[in-house]
């Protein structure tokens, strides 16, 4: 019974895929492919005019070759840059027009997307391929004067706002993926908080990978108004598919005076086979800025799947007392690889960032903590502290702790502890006699070790995380 | 000795200390009780010279304007500060820091400083009526001690630099039985006619000990009661919301 | 540059007798200087510390030939007097003598012929760079089961007229089973506006012990580099002193490979920099087998605009299981305008290792310098006292008393 449970976890068990007819742009990056997108979505001329800017930057920029993992060369003129649901043409006004082969997708992630089955005080907003197909809650949060709902449509509905902040955290010329994404991004989701409003219930995004040979390029962009609050979730899966599929999103937050964004992924997009075939490449950039006095952005991540991760959660600390936080798991195993951290740059007075990173190798997998914390001379009495733990498993993984120390002001303080270990063979004993089977005991004293950072998650993400973390070791012990 | 005038005390805006009003007189013992949060560690360390506080109002000591003062020029004026958590040096010899203050005191006052010698036969006295583990003292400073240590630690000091005033702040929190009367007979060996004590305390476990000749009881940042020791023993039954 | 490079270069190679070999040596070395040219920020070693631009800030443009027809005077150098020694004096870059007055002679050997030697391309152009233009070749031999009785202190001094040159030199050491070496090296720095760089290689053999401790103290306006590449067998032990404080720049890099069960190194360091001087230490630990063991501490102190780095890299390779390793680097920011940046790094391919680093820096703590002053300290002398205990403990690890000794003197530091 007990092996039968183990056989089934260590499977994949988002990796169906959807049978639905798919409107597609044509194979290839070029600007006829990125006007077709931009009409299809019927995008004002100004959107457009700053795709083509961030075009013809991508052109003189190279892709980046210095993080650890290496991966074949990607042809970006194979690729399709834009694939939607068939029946989304004319996009449907309700749920009850929704594909019910969409709403059954869905229901097989448990993300019940109609009314009578909707998760308690989360709002969701689907995005399959390349749209957001669904968005929960929508009327009780617009109430409270809160826009939550998929980027496209808010640049339609709220063009002012979007306008104002796109790019302004992440430039359009920032690095190669970050322009790639802000050429051909499709869709995402797009949260205003306005000033003094507690957001209610927790905002959700569920990314899903359908279709074949296509890259996925969505753009979130959060805005706390002054002294608001907003929790926002992030979950991700895709199919199992031989090809390496690509995932370049751009997240930009930001936190206006004494306000507050808590994000928090769960990534579990397709690693690949034992043999390390397939899988996703996922390159994000996401970056918060810190913008207001007493602002706080804080990220947090369970990273178990892709068969590349990069990506590095950032704050720019701009505002007086304003602080960043970033709690980090990340796992890999069987040929996995990862290169993440963080990026905490402290430009004003009394600010303040913290980093708990708990990276865990096992398999053939490699992985590096990166980080960058730089407090600038203007940054009087600010303070860091990090704290990274690697975890190996077995001798033919690796892990490696990179990070970048920088203290420009003598009023300022950093203190960074890293720590290097394994399961030690008393703890495995103790917890046998115990009556534990090993991978039990390597589950409960991994998630042990990952415990503060699981405490930062929302209550019904962190015991899908903590049943994820079990099942990612699977297999790894012995 | 010690005079406060109409003390006022802010930190961050925040009001800890109102009209605050004490006299000490040479050979005095007077202790301030009161509840977390009452001002009791502020006023010790405003006393002692720390830096962080809007004070307002007027403290004498022998007739010197304390605020005036650096910290270290209290320091060889004669005030000791036993802390309610001693610091951890790491580096700095025990042995090494207490020399150096010693003497540091000793020249302020024109007085001749101890040698090598004098300095560690003075010490190793102290340390033997303290029941202080003299192989400690070869030590870096309070790394590694217990609670209890470094507490005893702080009244060795005492002992040693020999203050006009000395302020015990929670010097009896975290101490067991024996180690409490240990430093209760540091301080009665260190009464005189001439030199004064202010305990500040949360219990009146340690006035048992050592027996104030006042008793103020802090609240809100004011006395609001003060009295002889007898009105300690009246707080420990009746408790500080029903004093008055 | 490249035109003054290659002029110089063809001088050098007709002022000294090469043999065929070291000819092309030097000339396959060259060449790699020339299509890499002097390190920069772009590359991930220096990203802290952009040497070309040093270079061209602090001295502008360098020539590369010294002219060693003229006897040096190596007798107005000034000698250290605290402590018996055996000496070794370089002279830009040129050894001038070499007196082991208080040994054995038939336990020390000199070489002063090099073997075939593959050229490395990979470590830094610097390495390049001393190779092509470095003379005599020299490698010393400790024999087996020698302690040598007095250290070797190596003095590194400059004409009083050398300026804007860059002068190489490079000493090979080889260490037989069961020998032992103290190695000093001290800066004599007669002139400005320089860049001196030293090219170490140890071999350790089976059991054998290499101290060296490198002295940096007098104020001097010289760009400096010196890299140290020891190779460990079994149960050997090397331990790196670094007092980093006296010149404009200096660069100290360790490369350290355990081959060798139970061998083990420490590299540790003080920055004690003022002014605008910038001063850095890299080191890369390479645990390359089981069981072997690495230490690293690394303290600064640093006053007006003067900027410290520390990276330091521990690697473990997937065969060198039981490892231990440790670093650890902590910096007090006296000045608002100093710097200090670490880069404090593993890379972990074994799972049974004991691996972890840690870094501090900031202000003097107030709080400890409140309860010094409540005990009649002046601020200053809280200070110092203060310091004085940061300081200690690196010192300590010093295993050799008369350099530990030597060391405290020279910084004011007391027990």
């Amino acid at each position: 019974m007990r092996d039968k449970q183990i056989e089934d976890l260590k499977d994949y068990k988002y990796g169906f895929s959807t049978d639905i007819e798919s409107i597609k742009a044509p194979k290839g990056l070029n600007e006829d492919v990125i006007k077709f997108i931009s009409n299809i979505k019927k995008e004002p001329k100004w959107l457009l005019d700053w795709r083509l800017k961030a075009f013809e930057r991508l052109k003189v920029l190279k892709e980046p070759d210095w993080q650890k993992p290496k991966y074949p060369k990607i042809d970006y003129q194979d690729l399709y840059y834009y694939s939607a649901p068939k029946s989304f043409k004319d996009k449907p006004k309700s749920l009850d027009e929704l594909d019910p082969k969409l709403i059954e997708t869905y229901q097989k992630l448990g993300i019940p997307l109609n009314e009578q089955k909707r998760l308690n005080g989360i709002a969701v907003d689907a995005v399959f391929d390349s749209v957001s197909v669904a968005t929960t809650f929508k009327e009780s949060l617009t109430k409270q004067g809160i826009i939550f709902c998929s980027i496209s449509e808010a640049v339609q509905k709220h063009p002012e706002l979007v306008k104002k902040y796109l790019g302004t955290v992440i430039p359009l010329t920032d690095h190669f993926f970050a322009t790639l994404n802000s050429a051909v991004f499709t869709d995402g989701s797009f949260v205003y908080i306005p000033p003094g409003v507690r957001c209610p219930m927790e905002l959700s995004t569920y990314f899903r990978i359908n279709a074949s040979d296509t890259g996925q390029f969505e753009r979130t962009l959060i805005i706390a108004d002054k002294g608001s609050y907003v929790s926002y979730l992030e979950g991700c899966t895709a199919p199992m598919r031989d090809e390496n599929q690509l995932h370049a999103a751009n997240v930009e937050l930001i936190a206006l005076d004494d306000a507050e964004i808590k994000y928090s992924t769960v990534q579990n997009w397709y690693p690949g086979d034992k043999d390390g075939k397939g899988g996703i490449y996922n390159f994000v950039t996401k970056r918060g800025l810190c913008k207001g006095k007493n602002s706080k952005i804080s990220w947090t991540q369970v990273e178990t799947g892709s068969a590349i991760t990069w990506k590095y959660p950032s704050c720019i600390l701009k505002g007086d007392n304003s602080i960043g936080e970033f709690y980090s798991i990340a796992i890999t195993n069987n040929h996995q690889k990862a290169d993440t951290g963080t990026k905490m740059i402290h430009l004003g007075k009394n600010t303040k960032s913290k980093i708990i990173s708990k990276g865990i190798s096992a398999g053939f997998s490699d992985m590096t903590y990166r980080g960058l914390v730089d407090i600038s001379p203007n940054a009087t009495n600010s303070n860091n502290f990090t704290q990274c733990d690697s975890l190996l498993m077995g001798n033919k993984c690796g892990a490696h702790t990179v990070p970048y120390i920088k203290n420009k002001n003598s009023d300022s303080n950093i203190a960074h502890e890293a720590t290097t270990s394994k399961i030690s063979e008393e703890q495995l004993h103790y917890c046998q006699q115990r009556g534990l089977n090993p991978e039990e005991a390597v589950g409960l004293i991994v998630n042990g070790f990952c415990k503060e950072v699981l405490q930062q998650l929302p209550m019904e993400f962190a015991v899908e995380a903590q049943k994820l973390v079990g099942i990612s070791l699977e297999g790894s012990v012995g | 000795m010690l005079k406060i005038n109409n003390l006022n005390a802010k930190i961050d805006k925040k009001s800890i200390l109102q009209n605050f009003k004490l006299e000490i007189n040479p050979g005095e013992v007077h202790a301030i009780m009161g509840p977390n949060g009452s001002g009791k560690s502020t006023l010790s360390n405003i006393l002692s010279g720390k830096k962080g506080y809007d004070v307002t109002g007027e403290v004498l000591f022998e007739n010197n304007d304390l605020f005036s003062l650096e910290t270290e020029e209290r320091a060889h004026k004669g005030i000791f500060l036993a802390f309610q958590y001693p610091l951890e040096i790491p580096g700095v010899n025990t042995n090494v820091f207490l020399k150096t203050s010693l003497n540091a005191i000793k020249k302020a006052r024109g007085e001749k400083e101890l040698d090598a010698i004098q300095f560690l036969k003075l010490v190793k006295e102290k340390a033997k009526e303290l029941k202080f583990d003299e192989e400690k003292l070869g030590r870096q400073l309070n790394v590694g001690f217990s609670g209890g240590e470094k507490k005893k630690n702080e009244i060795l000091q005492m002992s040693i630099l020999k203050p006009k005033l000395s302020i015990l702040d929670e010097t009896d929190s975290g101490l067991d039985i024996d180690a409490l009367k240990t430093v209760a007979d540091g301080v009665n060996a260190l009464r005189k006619n001439d030199n004064s004590f202010l305990i500040i305390t949360h219990y009146q476990r340690l006035l048992e000990y050592i027996k104030p000749d006042f008793v103020h009881v802090l609240m809100n940042g004011k006395i609001i009661k003060s009295g002889g020791p007898e009105l300690a023993l009246e707080l420990e039954k009746k408790g500080y919301e029903n004093i008055n | 540059m490249e035109d003054q490079l290659k002029t110089d270069f063809e001088k050098n190679l007709r002022d000294f007798s090469y043999s065929d070999q070291e000819k092309k040596f030097k000339k396959n070395n060259f060449n790699v200087f020339l299509e890499q040219g002097f390190p920069n920020r772009k590359l991930e070693n220096w990203k802290f510390s952009d040497l070309n631009q040093i270079i061209k800030n602090n001295i502008g443009e360098l020539t590369f030939y010294n002219d060693y027809s003229k006897e040096n005077q190596i007798d107005k150098i000034e000698l250290i007097n605290e402590l018996e020694h055996n000496k070794l004096i370089i002279v830009d870059g040129k050894i001038e003598k070499i007196d082991f007055k208080f040994e054995d002679k038939d336990k020390i050997e000199v070489l002063a012929e090099q073997g075939e030697e593959i050229i490395k391309k990979n470590i830094n152009s610097l390495i390049n760079l001393n190779n092509a233009f470095s003379n005599k070749f020299c490698k010393i031999i400790i024999k087996k089961n020698y302690s040598l009785k007095k250290p070797l202190v190596v003095y590194h001094s400059t004409n009083k007229d050398t300026k804007f040159k860059n002068t190489n030199s490079r000493i090979d050491f080889k260490l037989e089973e069961n020998a032992c070496l103290k190695l000093i090296d001290i800066f004599k720095d007669n002139s400005e506006k320089n860049f001196i760089n030293i090219y170490y290689n140890f071999e350790l053999d089976k059991s054998s012990i290499l101290k060296n401790y490198k002295i940096d103290r007098s104020i001097n306006n010289n760009i400096k580099y010196s890299y140290n590449n020891i190779k460990q067998e079994a149960n050997s032990v090397s331990e790196t002193f670094i007092l980093s404080s006296g010149s404009k720049f200096f660069k100290n890099e360790i490369n350290c490979d355990l081959i060798g069960q139970h061998s083990s190194a420490f590299v540790n360091g003080i920055f004690d920099l003022d002014d605008e001087n910038h001063h850095e230490i890299k080191s890369n630990i390479n645990h390359l087998i089981e069981n072997t063991k690495s230490y690293q501490l690394i303290k600064s102190v640093l006053e007006k605009k003067s900027k410290a780095v520390y990276q330091g890299k521990i690697f473990v390779s997937s065969e060198a299981q039981k490892t231990d390793g440790y670093q650890l680097s902590n910096a007090i920011l006296l000045s608002e305008n100093s710097e200090f940046n670490a880069k404090p790094e593993l890379e972990i391919y074994a799972d049974d290792v004991k691996c972890s680093h840690g870094s501090s820096s900031g202000s003097l703590d107030e709080n400890s310098i409140f309860y010094l002053m409540s005990r009649g300290l002046n601020y200053k002398e809280a200070k110092k006292l203060l310091i004085n205990g940061f300081l200690l403990d690196v010192i300590e690890k010093i295993t050799d008393e008369e350099i530990k000794n030597l060391i405290k003197n020279l910084l004011g530091v007391k027990e």
